[in-house]
């Protein structure tokens, strides 16, 4: 217990005259939070361009182009005179969808016989394609339920009757837990549980291994413990108050849903912090030199986004990845913390991945120890004269 | 042979070259670990398209008309219904655990208020924490459920007197056709991988470049290698050659890759994205060369190097367009290179557009490695001459 309150006072000591370690470990914690989040700012992509073709030129079409103009996923940028003409300002960039209005479109209406208007998008940009198609869809339902309605009406059918007549089952859309469906809400509260993770990474890596002589001349394998153990602490205390800043002062804000019990959350947030800070120092042998933390882990942020199963479905990973990807901290931590945090669900509701954690938390600690002792056995193998580690060995 | 004629610039280079092959870490860091990320990607969307999301289904009529509605979710490909859940409460607390995406909650009577031109509605409660699942549940159940819709009026039309053929003209006067322009299979490789794998790349020239200028200050060896380049251009330009060519290399291999195995169209020219290529390199080489000149330290050139390359991806404008982004978020993404990387490939590769349009992103790149060296360079010969600023961590 003393060579392990040993190792935490030297980790402090040691943390406090690194600025390389701080920026890492205390600088990047800040910077990241507000700095990452700008490109979201607006959270709804709104008002994205599109060109219309329109070839009936007739009130009817004058009103559907009013229509979409006036929705707020879509404006109105350019007319063209042909869907060649209306590709080509797609592909210079002008426009990120087209409206396509045939001619005869008020003629077909006025006999009866359905209408087609065609509605694209630019499927090379998801978003935009999510959002123009959502808005020239929804333009064109709101000048057919119009029609419609008016056609109803005039068979004697009161206006209440007829919008139930023409869609007699009517889907209601609920976003939970985002309720304006923001992109910002959607990416930034998971993307901040990952700063954590790879920042505390890093971090460690860059403060390195402990020398064990350090801690006495007890058994290797005690001391490399308390030192993985002591190290730990300084680290979970240092990332506890930054994960208070995030969940309860970041959060808040940008004006994401805070719905979460603090408790809940702590109890997930323990065992990330351990699992990963274990996951820290067994990682940290590998580096010969601390920039090399850096270096090496500063990609493995984008796949273990992809990984983390809020961004992208585990169900469409490929099964050993699916599996594979439960030994990263963030696997299990952001979509148990975004349901607790944003969704407000019970420790009951994210036991899985709490176990998981506890279980990652375990194993790494082993790693740890075995990893930071053999260390110390090679550097005091390195160290000592051969003559002398002849004479030492039993 | 105006690089190829100096000696400088080439016994700087085998110099590194040298220091390459022989160390280890150079093959993780240039090599297995780029290699790994790429795979990386491939792996994670293999399945190109998110398929069987479970969904929870609160059935409260159990009616023909409900368990129509629910096998019809079922028969999505992209849907999987779990369930049946006696209330929505039961249900959320699916979506709760994580085992659902989404709700879709049926009223009680749903068959009788159809049939009484009630219109009872159907509720679909969808996580939206998870906006891809979200999005794509969102279009497959409102098509689902609209299809039903549609049916109904056609019967009640019918009811009303109106022939058949009347009343399926008659019950949508508009409709609308949708199309998907450059990527119809709506396939998330295709969307996603030409985007990551050049900043994964971005990633590894930047923290590459930096290790090699760096480490020649850290480690002291600054004066041998100033001596073997002749001058502090050559020296550097030498010291970067061998990782531009394999980067080159690299990314060209990966660009084929996407192109020829992994079904990424290039409707454009194949000559332009491989200058892009190139330039990429080139680009982020040169902000490497700009940050270890400033700070003068591989640990804080390192550091910037994560600022400058890790967040990167946000801003190139890929996932959230550069519209609809604030200025200050649209600038930053315009001083990244990979942006115009990606944007050469996106109008190159997935739509095939113009080679004229190629000109900005060309340009843009261009100017990266035009611009960046000269503000570098005096400071960084400085530092090469100068003993007393070597050896800092």
């Amino acid at each position: 217990m003393r060579t392990l309150l040993r190792a935490f006072r030297d980790e402090v000591k040691g943390a406090l005259r690194d600025p390389g370690a701080l920026l890492v470990l205390v600088g990047a914690i800040s910077l990241y939070a507000f700095f990452y989040p700008t490109p979201y700012r607006r959270e709804v992509l709104k008002e994205s361009p599109v060109v219309v073709v329109d070839l009936d030129r007739t009130p009817l079409s004058r009103q559907l182009v009013r229509l979409a103009d006036a929705h707020e996923l879509v404006r109105v940028a350019a007319r063209a005179g042909s869907l060649v003409e209306a590709e080509r300002l797609v592909l210079e960039g002008k426009a990120c969808g087209v409206l396509a209005i045939p001619q005869g479109l008020e003629r077909d209406v006025k006999r009866g016989a359905p209408a087609t208007v065609g509605v694209f998008a630019d499927a090379s940009y998801f978003l935009v394609y999510r959002q123009v198609l959502t808005g020239l869809a929804e333009a064109t339902g709101v000048l057919s339920a119009g029609v419609e309605i008016r056609r109803l009406e005039a068979l004697g059918m009161p206006e209440a009757r007829a919008r139930a007549f023409r869609d007699p089952l009517p889907l209601v859309v609920r976003p939970l837990f985002n309720p304006a469906e923001g992109y910002a809400t959607y990416v930034v509260p998971g993307v901040l549980i990952l700063i954590l993770q790879q920042t505390l990474l890093i971090g460690i890596g860059l403060r390195g291994a402990a020398d064990l002589d350090l801690l006495g001349n007890g058994p290797l394998l005690a001391r490399a413990t308390a030192s993985v153990l002591g190290r730990t602490l300084a680290f979970v205390l240092l990332y506890a108050v930054h994960a208070l800043f995030y969940f309860g002062v970041v959060a808040r804000l940008f004006g994401f849903p805070v719905r979460g019990h603090a408790l809940a959350a702590a109890a997930l947030v323990l065992p990330f912090l351990l699992a990963t800070s274990f996951l820290g120092l067994a990682l940290c042998v590998l580096f010969r030199r601390r920039e090399q933390a850096i270096q090496a882990l500063l990609f493995t942020s984008l796949p273990a986004v992809f990984l983390a199963g809020w961004s992208w479905p585990p169900e469409a990973l490929p099964g050993w990845l699916r599996i594979a990807s439960q030994l990263v901290p963030t696997t299990s931590a952001i979509p148990a913390l975004l349901r607790v945090n944003q969704a407000g669900a019970s420790l009951a509701h994210v036991r899985r991945e709490l176990a998981l954690l506890w279980g990652l938390a375990a194993a790494f600690l082993v790693l740890a120890v075995l990893a930071q002792a053999a260390r110390q056995r090679r550097a005091v193998r390195a160290a000592a004269p051969p003559q002398r580690r002849a004479a030492t060995k039993p | 042979m105006a690089l190829g004629g100096s000696p400088g610039v080439l016994s700087a280079a085998r110099r590194e070259a040298g220091r390459l092959v022989s160390s280890r870490y150079a093959l993780v860091l240039l090599v297995l670990l780029p290699l790994a990320g790429f795979a990386l990607v491939a792996a994670i969307f293999w399945n190109r398209l998110p398929s069987d999301l479970p969904v929870a289904v609160v059935d409260s009529d159990r009616s023909l008309l409900s368990r129509r509605l629910v096998r019809m979710l079922d028969a999505t490909k992209t849907m999987r219904v779990t369930g049946p859940f006696a209330t929505p409460a039961e249900a959320l607390d699916e979506v709760l655990s994580g085992r659902a995406y989404a709700v879709v909650a049926i009223p009680e009577h749903l068959e009788r208020d159809v049939k009484r031109g009630e219109a009872p509605k159907v509720v679909l409660h969808v996580d939206a924490i998870r906006m891809i699942p979200a999005s794509i549940l969102k279009r497959d159940v409102k098509a689902v459920v609209g299809t039903l819709s549609a049916g109904a009026e056609i019967q009640a039309r019918k009811a009303l007197g109106e022939p058949p053929d009347v009343a399926a003209a008659r019950f949508e006067p508009v409709r609308s056709m949708r199309g998907a322009l450059f990527n119809p299979g709506l396939d998330y490789l295709a969307f996603l991988a030409p985007a990551l794998v050049p900043t994964l790349l971005s990633i590894f020239v930047l923290v590459g470049a930096v290790n090699a200028l760096g480490s020649e200050l850290r480690d002291g060896t600054a004066g041998a290698w100033l001596e073997a380049g002749g001058s502090a251009t050559r020296a550097v330009l030498g010291t970067l050659l061998p990782q531009a060519a394999w980067f080159t290399a690299l990314g060209l291999a990966a660009t084929a890759v996407l192109f020829r195995l992994l079904g990424v169209p290039l409707r454009g020219s194949a000559a332009l994205v491989a200058l892009g290529t190139l330039l990429l390199v080139l680009a982020y080489q040169a902000a490497a060369l700009l940050l270890v000149a400033a700070s003068g330290n591989l640990r804080l050139a390192s550091s910037g190097a994560a600022f400058y390359g890790g967040p990167a991806f946000a801003f190139t404008g890929v996932t959230f367009p550069a519209f609809g982004m604030p200025l200050a978020a649209k600038a930053w993404g315009a001083l990244l290179p990979v942006t115009h990387y990606i944007d050469l490939l996106v109008s190159q590769a997935m739509r095939g557009a113009p080679t004229a349009t190629a000109l900005t992103p060309l340009l843009a790149l261009a100017a990266f490695v035009v611009v960046l060296p000269p503000l570098a360079l005096r400071r960084m010969g400085r530092l090469m001459r100068d003993p007393s600023t070597w050896g800092r961590t």
